[in-house]
């Protein structure tokens, strides 16, 4: 039998065992083990893309237990999409790591590692309690990498994550508990399955449920209200660790959309559990982003910022939950992680090179030779932007094109076209204060610049240059990125092969309590 | 009975709640204990009362709780025991490199 | 054939931008020549197209890309597409060629000819696309490449922002013509032109068509600077002039006209259309003639005078009869060609003298004659002077003026009436021009001695006014042709008949033009009087300043409301998740569209007894008691103690020991964790919450409390139907043990407890991390240094309590999977045995005989667990799966514990090891902390 829906969790898990066990061996061994175990993860992730494009869905029963009584992974088009983006995102994020970062603290790669599994299960698994299980993973390892450096803000700000966390882990087992109260089973197919056949009176119960649930996955996502704690702390994160966050608002956004897919629209208890409300507070959180972007004073705030606005683009799709949306969406989320993170790797280098005054956008030292930052910017914030022709433009056209028939198709376009526009503002003032405006003859500020040139940039420059050729490439291959997200959300919306697959044919024998 | 339990969830819950808005983090990680212990009899009780025997697969065994919930409990238990280690270990941290053990304004940096 | 050749077309200039800044490394004139070499080359490739579209073919060539998204390469060449390409590319080489001249010696160019080639491309592209959305991609590149080349002289601040300016308004400009193309292409049905032009009756017809309209014009307006977006179009004249010449005259402004023209047969012959650009292109043009000849800068009144002409070819657009549209293209051309030679004469000299203000340029004639000449010439057709080619399209434009259907009686004199007094306008500025640069006495002191530049540099002058004269004066033979192609292709139909010639007899339109002279004339003597005026009438947005203050408006504004909405505060945003909670759950119970919403369930309640009642009480004096005192941290501790003492009674009277048992102990040594916490925090807190506030939180609290009760309640009452009875069936036959419980956790669902050991194991080394290098100030005040302070008796009894403990704990692991136990209690209460040596001798003592490696030791806990997961793989068995299912009958029983068991001593050594590793962590904190002896002698 084929073990490859597990390999991603597994492999990362098995690289922080071996951390664990060989540790007080030396930062190289950490390195090394770690970047072999990213590099062979993404190539797994590659795989598992390959493997699940012929459409079928891959059951991988832990324990050889059959669904629902026991756990079980699931490998489908859309799994196989957010292991993809995970997996390509972890390698320029341990290059990065390597380059000193790593050492600031105890145990960065064990929980790089573990960060990479959890997000691995939490995209794989078809049980909602092993969902949650794998949210504590990874929230877990998130806490450790968030507060890792010495740093006082950055402190204060794990702080608060971590509080506001665990109040969302706790609302989560609330919705588990009733959720399993109601429906009996923790299987996402069969709860899926279970939604149709609730009793009327049971209705608001289920429902009620449900809607904590989706509460907890768009406190994840940084949704309106939920989402002011996300710029500052992405923003005092340290740089490879913000880069991996950028990913983990599309947990939250993933979970939802599996959640919602699972059966939710459909069921009369759960329907239109989310439409109402989900369009116009996603609306907020893209303006609250742009605000955000104008009022941003460094350059990695900008990007966090933008990190709100993709969310909220995300969520629009989430709340149309039509094939085109859901496809249009998909292709975002990996344009946006990508370029995203990106982003926040160039706001370091221009700050490594300006001494004192990091990322601040304000004029400061010349940054010396700037042909390869500068044209990396360019692109970087015309694909941002959502400017033609790199692959901003291409995802935010459709994103526009799947709400067209939505109801509130204009204020979303609006928001996404606003938006849009504002970044590219910020970004392009930005630019003309890093790159443009005459250097401040500061002798200090010159010195530490010139000092952390040398050390700094060059070895940034192949991550940098990995996920630049990456976005780039989003342009070319725009083609096959859209029809393979088209057939993950055509996938999703074959709810019923999805459960045979899970629960087999056989009747699953269940008892009445009390 | 099921009003009492539910009372005494509610009360819990509230008590939890109040502490979690509170400045002080020593206070915000009391408050989430007892938030855990609300919810953790909530999932237990998923399972629903009336049982009269433990969940022991014995032969000629009647009215066995329901084991589920109570696997559930367990591993929410030890996951929460963990984080509240956490949580004390980072209000620790901040309290180290800020000198103040206060989370209202933490999130800012 | 041809289909290639256009594709290719569009793909040379990219590929020229690509090169040629490499050619520009080895010499700057080869840079000027390679640049050349790809505008010829173009122009070349042209050729060939240029004779189909003669003959009345439209080339369509198509790159399938995203059909599904309505976005393909599709490219077109009509005669529309045509006229725009000679002129894009035309013009672009003579440019290149000029700016070799002009460009400061030590510029490499290598950066301007590739901005501008990548321009020039996707010019090309806008008015080849074939496909609406590509269009758009086209023009926003060109807002991108004119950012960067108006910005090409970042040094100077006005380039910079002007830079950002146009940016702005032209980028938003194209984001509402995305916007609005997507709308016409739904009506429509297709992205594609040659559809498009046939839908327009559908499209007219769609209730859509309004808001769709004004997004697409907002498009067309910003890029043409259409008044009021004009503004951005002066400022850029911040960028070098051979950009303004080819931008601000020739190309990117005319891609706005060029969009009217192309949608013509879409959007236009509605009310609407006429109202919105005649109005528009009219105001545009009497606006723009009116202030170009207040501007003392001569860049600054060529900027407006394009504004003006921007505006006319608009409103002849706008006016909407098959004439004006012809009268429309045949201006465009005119405009950029007379236009051209203007910005690049002015560049001459502004080169030669060194400054652009005509109130010290003066009486040029005599140091740059032939200049001079070119200078008067373009100057004269911008007037409309006979003769030349503006006044052709002048007068046909006063032509359509006179009589247009839309106007009847006495208002069929408003149209000729304005079109006169705005042609008035030009004539004065023009007039100054003319005037104030060429004679008007003397210089007045210049920074440079003006005298005649090298014959390169004013080679692509002389080739545009020999146009302007050529055209002038055998208008039918010069460009009556390719006017009548590009016309079809406006109007996708024949367009009327028409006959261009330089004299049409003595009609109202010569009337028109010679009142225009006459009083064009002397507005322009009576200019001063203007000026005076001109001092205090100063246009919002319109200096850079404006509009960096703008900017910097918006980002304070932005910082305040979000100052307001987000204070940085973790409580506001916990109030604001729960209170947003909250809201959604009681709006997803109220929102069910079934009547019965009743909060119990058919269940009968069972009574509560006494002990029950008991239990909630203590429970209430617990809770309430952990609230009451919570800034005093000892005492709330003990009332949080009592707490989870209620909670264990709860799980044992509810039948579910294993609960229990997990809970005391996690109990215990959460306390002991919190109290070496306390260590290093002020014994009491003070709660300065404003009272305000602890309302707000009482209610969100109280109300949170409630819906707990609540869905607890409707949860209790109502029966349900679950899997479980499938674990308990099989927990014997399927787990090997009797325990469901511990089977479900090591495995039918031991996937979980997996997950869980990395959490714990990850929370011991996150602590390890974070506590690692701390250094904290123990408050010796506090009462709860317990942690060294301990008393013989506890110690005695201890030491020897310990094996006792540890024998209890290996009972407690290997009934686990039988009776209540197993892995995690063991682990637990083994640690706590641990934890009370800690207690009891003091951490350096416990420290002293406890050098493991917990870290270690943890390590090995996962592993093994790991490695019995993997071990069934060696059987062709997925990740966990029990051992006993694949051995030979007689050893089943000793084999399916082996597995379990093994898995659980993972567990049981990940609780140990993460435990021991946070209370050495703490304890080390402490020690750390402790003073030197010496430190309290010394």
């Amino acid at each position: 039998m084929s073990h490859l829906p597990i390999l991603p969790f597994i492999v990362p898990l098995v690289a922080a065992i071996v951390l664990l066990l060989g540790h007080g061996r030396g930062i190289v061994f950490e390195r090394t083990l770690s970047t072999i175990a990213i590099v062979f993860s993404m190539l797994l992730a590659a795989l598992l893309l390959v493997t699940a494009s012929d459409g079928a869905v891959r059951v991988y029963r832990l324990g050889d237990w059959p669904a629902p009584f026991g756990i079980v992974l699931v490998l489908d088009r859309l799994a196989a999409v957010m292991v993809a983006v995970t997996a390509a995102l972890a390698v320029p994020v341990v290059l990065v790591a390597r380059q000193g970062i790593d050492t600031q603290s105890r145990h960065f790669h064990v929980f790089l590692q573990l960060q990479l599994a959890g997000l691995y299960g939490a995209f794989l698994t078809g049980d909602l309690f092993n969902l949650f299980v794998f949210f504590e993973i990874l929230l877990l390892a998130s806490y450790a990498l968030l507060a890792h450096g010495r740093d006082a803000p950055r402190a204060k700000a794990t702080l608060g994550y971590v509080v506001l966390n665990l109040l969302g882990s706790a609302l989560f087992l609330v919705a588990l508990a009733l959720i399993y109260g109601t429906l009996g089973t923790l299987n996402m197919a069969d709860s899926g399955a279970r939604l149709a056949t609730v009793a009327a009176a049971d209705a608001p119960l289920v429902r009620t449920a449900f809607a904590l649930l989706a509460a907890v996955f768009l406190l994840k996502a940084a949704l309106l209200p939920l989402g002011f704690w996300l710029p500052q702390t992405y923003a005092a994160a340290s740089l490879p660790v913000a880069m991996l966050f950028v990913v983990m608002t599309k947990v939250g956004i993933y979970a939802l959309l599996r959640v919602v897919t699972s059966g939710l629209s459909e069921a009369a208890a759960t329907a239109d559990l989310l439409e109402p409300w989900l369009s116009w507070l996603a609306i907020g959180t893209i303006g609250i982003g742009a605000i955000g972007m104008l009022a941003a004073r460094r350059l990695t705030l900008v990007a966090a910022n933008l990190v709100l606005v993709s969310s909220g683009t995300l969520l629009l799709g989430v709340a149309a939950a039509s094939v085109t949306s859901i496809a249009a969406l998909l292709t975002y989320l990996v344009h946006t992680t990508i370029v995203t993170a990106a982003l926040f790797l160039i706001a370091d280098i221009i700050a490594e090179r300006r001494g004192a005054l990091r990322d601040t956008i304000e004029k400061g030292p010349h940054l010396g030779e700037i042909k390869i930052i500068g044209t990396a910017y360019l692109l970087l914030a015309v694909a941002a932007s959502g400017a033609p022709p790199l692959s901003g433009f291409l995802a935010k056209l459709m994103v526009m094109q799947s709400l067209t028939a939505t109801p509130h198709a204009w204020a979303s376009w609006m928001a996404l076209l606003v938006a849009g526009l504002v970044t590219a503002l910020v970004l392009a003032r930005a630019a003309s204060a890093y790159f443009w405006e005459p250097g401040r003859a500061d002798g200090a500020t010159a010195m530490a610049a010139h000092a952390s040139r040398a050390d700094m940039t060059r070895p940034l420059a192949l991550p940098l240059i990995l996920l630049l050729v990456t976005a780039l490439a989003l342009v070319p291959l725009a083609a096959p990125l859209s029809a393979y997200t088209r057939a993950t959300a055509a996938q999703l919306e074959q709810r019923q092969t999805y459960r045979d697959a899970v629960l087999g044919n056989a009747t699953i024998e269940r008892e009445r309590r009390p | 009975m099921e009003i009492v339990i539910a009372l005494g969830l509610g009360l819990l819950a509230a008590c939890g709640l109040y502490l979690v808005l509170r400045p002080t983090s020593f206070s915000v990680a009391l408050g989430l204990t007892l938030l855990s212990y609300a919810v953790n009899v909530l999932i237990f009780l998923g399972g629903r009362l009336g049982a009269t025997a433990p969940p022991l697969a014995l032969p000629d065994a009647e009215g066995l709780a329901d084991p589920l919930p109570q696997a559930l409990v367990l591993t929410a238990i030890v996951i929460g025991f963990g984080m509240t280690a956490y949580l004390v270990g980072v209000a620790l941290r901040a309290k180290g490199e800020s000198g103040s053990d206060r989370v209202d304004g933490g999130g800012g940096a | 054939m041809s289909e290639h050749v256009l594709i290719l077309l569009i793909a040379v200039p990219y590929l020229g931008a690509a090169l040629v800044p490499l050619v520009a490394r080895s010499s700057r004139s080869a840079a000027a020549w390679s640049a050349a070499a790809v505008m010829a080359a173009c122009l070349t490739l042209l050729a060939p197209l240029a004779h189909e579209v003669f003959v009345g073919r439209t080339i369509i060539a198509r790159i399938t890309w995203l059909p599904e998204w309505g976005l393909d390469l599709a490219f077109r060449i009509d005669g529309l597409g045509l006229l725009m390409a000679m002129l894009i590319l035309g013009i672009g080489l003579l440019i290149v060629l000029y700016a070799a001249y002009y460009m400061p010696q030590e510029d490499r160019l290598g950066r301007f000819y590739g901005i501008l080639l990548a321009f020039a491309g996707a010019m090309l592209g806008i008015v080849l696309s074939e496909n609406v959305l590509l269009m758009l991609v086209f023009w926003e590149m060109t807002s991108l490449a004119s950012f960067l080349l108006v910005a090409y002289k970042y040094e100077a601040h006005d380039a910079r922002i002007a830079a950002r300016m146009a940016l702005a308004v032209t980028g938003g400009g194209g984001l509402a013509l995305l916007a609005g193309l997507l709308m016409l292409g739904n009506m429509a049905g297709s992205y594609d032109l040659s559809v498009i032009l046939l839908r327009g009756n559908t499209i007219r017809a769609d209730p859509h068509y309004p808001i769709m309209l004004v997004l697409i014009l907002l498009g067309a307006f910003t890029k043409s600077a259409q008044f009021p977006f004009h503004f951005w179009l002066p400022n850029a004249m911040a960028a070098p002039t051979p950009v303004s010449a080819y931008l601000h005259s020739a190309t990117m402004v005319k891609a706005g006209v060029f969009l009217l023209a192309r949608l013509y047969p879409a959007l236009s012959g509605t009310d609407l259309w006429l109202l919105l650009v005649g109005t528009t292109g009219a105001v545009t043009f009497a606006y723009g003639a009116y202030v170009a000849l207040l501007k003392h800068d001569f860049k600054g009144l060529l900027a407006y005078s394009t504004v003006s002409h921007l505006g006319l070819i608009t409103l002849m657009f706008g006016l909407d009869t098959p004439m004006s549209a012809v009268a429309g293209v045949f201006h465009l051309i005119n405009h950029a060609i007379f236009k051209a030679s203007l910005f690049m004469a002015a560049g001459i000299i502004d080169h030669e003298c060194g400054t652009r203000d005509m109130r010290r340029i003066n009486g040029l004639y005599k140091y740059m004659p032939r200049t001079a000449v070119l200078g008067i010439l373009a100057a004269s057709s911008m007037a409309g002077v006979p003769l030349l080619n503006g006044f052709l399209s002048k007068e046909m434009f006063f032509t359509e003026t006179v009589g247009h259907p839309a106007f009847s009686g006495y208002a069929q004199w408003v149209l000729p009436a304005f079109a006169t007094v705005a042609g008035m306008l030009s004539v004065a500025y023009s007039a100054r021009f003319v005037h104030d640069v060429f004679f008007n006495g003397e210089p007045i002191d210049l920074p440079r001695h003006p005298h005649e530049p090298p014959g390169w540099m004013r080679l692509p002058v002389e080739i545009l006014v020999t146009l302007v004269l050529l055209v002038g004066f055998l208008p039918q033979v010069v460009v009556g042709s390719i006017l009548y192609v590009a016309a079809n292709a406006v109007l996708q139909t024949a367009p009327p008949p028409f006959h261009l010639a330089v004299w049409h007899g003595f009609n109202l339109p010569l009337v028109m033009s010679l009142v225009a002279f006459g009083l064009g004339l002397l507005h322009y003597w009576r200019r001063h009087h203007l000026f005076a005026l001109h001092e205090r009438f100063g246009l919002p947005l319109s200096s850079p300043v404006a509009f960096e203050r703008v900017y910097r408006d918006a980002g304070r504004a932005s910082t305040w409301l979000l100052a307001r909405i987000d204070d940085g505060s973790v409580t506001r945003y916990l109030a604001l998740t729960i209170a947003f909670v909250l809201g959604l759950g009681a709006w997803a119970w109220t929102s069910t569209g079934i009547p019965s919403r009743s909060l119990a369930g058919p269940l009968p309640s069972t009574p509560a007894d006494a002990a029950s009642l008991a239990a909630l009480v203590t429970l209430a004096v617990g809770a309430l008691g952990t609230v009451y005192f919570h800034t005093q941290r000892l005492a709330a501790l003990v009332f949080m103690s009592v707490v989870g003492l209620v909670v264990v009674l709860t799980f044992i009277r509810l039948q579910a020991p294993d609960l229990a048992l997990t809970q005391i102990s996690v109990e215990v040594v959460s306390i002991v964790l919190l109290l070496l916490a306390l260590r290093f925090l002020p014994g009491r807190s003070t709660d300065d919450s404003p009272p305000a506030l602890k309302l707000r939180d009482g209610v969100l609290a109280g109300l949170g409390g409630l819906g707990f009760a609540a869905l607890a309640y409707a949860m209790l009452t109502r029966p349900f139907e679950t899997i479980s009875g499938y674990h308990i069936a099989n927990s014997v036959p399927g787990g090997g043990g009797t325990n469901v419980v511990n089977v479900i956790l090591v495995d039918f669902r031991g996937f979980d407890t997996m997950g869980e050991i990395a959490v714990l194991a990850m929370a011991a080394l996150g602590l390890h991390a974070l506590l690692d290098d701390l250094r904290l100030r123990p408050y010796a005040a506090s009462a709860t240094d317990l942690a060294d302070r301990h008393p013989i008796m506890l110690a005695e009894l201890m030491r020897p309590l310990l094996p006792l403990a540890l024998a209890v704990s290996a009972y407690i692991f290997l009934r686990g999977h039988n009776l209540p136990g197993g892995g995690f209690i063991a682990g637990l209460i083994a640690a706590v045995a641990l934890i009370l040596q800690y207690i009891a001798n003091g951490l350096d003592y416990a420290a002293r005989r406890m050098r493991y490696d917990y870290v270690r030791v943890l390590g090995a806990g996962l592993a093994i667990a790991a490695a019995t997961g993997l071990a069934s793989w060696a059987f062709g068995r997925p990740f966990l799966t029990s051992a006993h299912g694949y051995v030979h009958p007689p050893l089943i029983e000793k084999f399916e514990i082996a597995s379990a068991m093994a898995f659980d001593l993972g567990v049981f050594l990940v609780v140990v090891g993460s435990v021991l590793l946070v209370l050495a962590e703490l304890g080390a904190l402490s020690r750390r902390e402790q003073p030197p002896p010496r430190a309290k002698e010394g």
